[in-house]
């Protein structure tokens, strides 16, 4: 089985640039600790500062959440990150969380400088939305950094033993299947009024940002369309992103597999499981299986999943038998 | 309809040989695929630019196909949602039975699958 790639860039965006946010948190705190007050303010309620602790005791927490994310992503990308969506995934969590708690924690300072009490510590909810959108921000660009996944065309024939479908030389085919989840919709749904009128009632207007977020990512992750045809495996959200696609000449084979959402992936929606298979799991049960080149592989929880394999192996199978003459000259 | 509720997959074939034009072999298999009940009302069938480029086939010949169905009363087409059942289907099992045992004496007697669909047509003009 080959190496998991780009394991430098791993270590660079999951280890190191966290590790920079963190130095940078703790050497301004400790460049501007003469202007602090001592006690620190740490904690904040609706009439400002509520809670107070020494500068230390507001920068050690910070500092050991970024490092266990930081190390967890950076093994999870390390060890299973065949797949780029993997890597993708773990550097955005770990420079998205680093940024968020260094500008959190250096936002909430900087409130403070100047002050003799730190009870007289202005409104945070400025600070926090700032924080909540370099972290978004920091994730965005650690996971745009993340290089993809080359292409791993394969010449090999697809298993025999791998279901197949009757298909005759004349004849093209193509499976339309919806993977949709009501409890993601429902759940999401409620929790989304749920935060949204705390934001309301409690007028913290940041909260709506979160409820906002929340309401996205759960219309993100509902529904996917998945399509098996002469191109491959594509699964797309009803939003139209995320996508998910297998070409062709990546699969491997094709199979129906029973999946436990939360042992295997940790919970539903588009998500990363054991061993770096990366999954559509919006229910338990029948899933499309898809074992791809580069020891990859891909799950897709959806109805009727043996057609699906059946075809996109017969499909494979027809391709690899007769190769495309535009085959290797191709514009790629 | 309560919890989850996943459609089924649904196969779409195109034969490239047969005499049957690409419209007609598409539109019946959604046809089939309601009377079996495969497809329900309210489900929503693929987008018409979506299953041109999975069969790699011209887009005029799935709309044609989706305009017949339209003109049958099976499916509706709405702008930006795409083909729509509208169609309840119907008990049709005692019309499968038939088929059925159509298809039996067909074969116990030797006749050719296009004779005997050559036949069907005829008694159904």
């Amino acid at each position: 089985m080959s190496t998991v790639p780009h394991r430098a860039v791993t270590t660079v965006l999951t280890l190191v640039v966290p590790a920079a946010f963190v130095g940078t948190t703790v050497a301004v705190a400790a460049a501007w600790s003469a202007d602090l007050p001592d006690p620190v303010a740490v904690h904040f309620g609706g009439d400002g500062p509520d809670g107070f602790s020494s500068l230390a005791g507001l920068i050690w927490p910070s500092v050991l959440a970024t490092a266990l994310v930081a190390l967890g992503c950076w093994a999870l990308a390390f060890f299973w990150g065949r797949t780029s969506v993997v890597r993708r995934m773990a550097a955005g969590t770990a420079t998205g969380l680093a940024a968020f708690l260094a500008a959190l924690v250096l936002g909430i300072l900087d409130l403070q400088r100047g002050l003799t009490d730190a009870a007289a510590a202005g409104d945070v909810d400025t600070v926090t939305g700032v924080a909540i959108g370099i972290g978004f921000l920091a994730a965005a660009l650690g996971a745009w950094l993340t290089p993809g996944d080359a292409r791993q065309p394969t010449r090999e024939s697809v298993p025999a033993d791998a279901p197949r479908l009757p298909l005759s030389a004349d004849e093209t085919a193509a499976w339309v299947a919806l993977a949709q989840s009501r409890t993601i919709l429902v759940a999401g749904g409620a929790a989304t009024a749920f935060v949204l009128s705390i934001a309301v009632l409690a007028e913290l207007w940041v909260l709506a940002l979160v409820a906002v977020a929340l309401a996205v990512t759960m219309l993100a992750m509902a529904r996917f369309s998945v399509v098996v045809d002469r191109r491959g495996l594509t699964a797309r959200s009803a939003l139209g992103w995320p996508r998910l696609a297998v070409p062709m000449d990546e699969v491997t084979q094709a199979e129906v597999v029973d999946v436990s959402p939360f042992p295997e992936f940790g919970g539903w929606g588009y998500r990363v499981g054991r061993g770096g298979r990366v999954g559509i799991v919006l229910r338990a049960g029948e899933a499309l299986l898809v074992e791809r080149t580069g020891g990859r592989s891909v799950v897709v929880t959806v109805d009727d999943a043996a057609t699906g394999a059946a075809l996109l192996n017969t499909l494979a199978a027809r391709v690899r038998a007769n190769p495309p003459t535009r085959d290797t000259s191709g514009s790629r | 309809m309560y919890s989850n509720n996943y459609a089924a997959g649904m196969l779409l074939r195109i034969d490239s040989t047969s005499t049957e034009p690409l419209f007609a072999q598409l539109a019946g298999q959604v046809r089939a695929a309601v009377a079996r009940g495969e497809l329900g009302v309210g489900e929503r069938l693929p987008g018409a630019r979506e299953l041109a480029g999975s069969l790699d086939i011209n887009l005029h010949t799935v709309l044609r196909a989706y305009q017949e169905l339209r003109d049958e009363g099976l499916i509706e087409l709405r702008r930006g949602r795409g083909a729509v059942v509208t169609a309840a289907p119907q008990d049709n099992a005692e019309l499968h039975a038939a088929i059925g045992e159509l298809v039996r004496v067909s074969r116990s007697l030797g006749i050719a699958p296009q004779t005997t669909t050559a036949l069907v047509k005829e008694a159904l003009r």
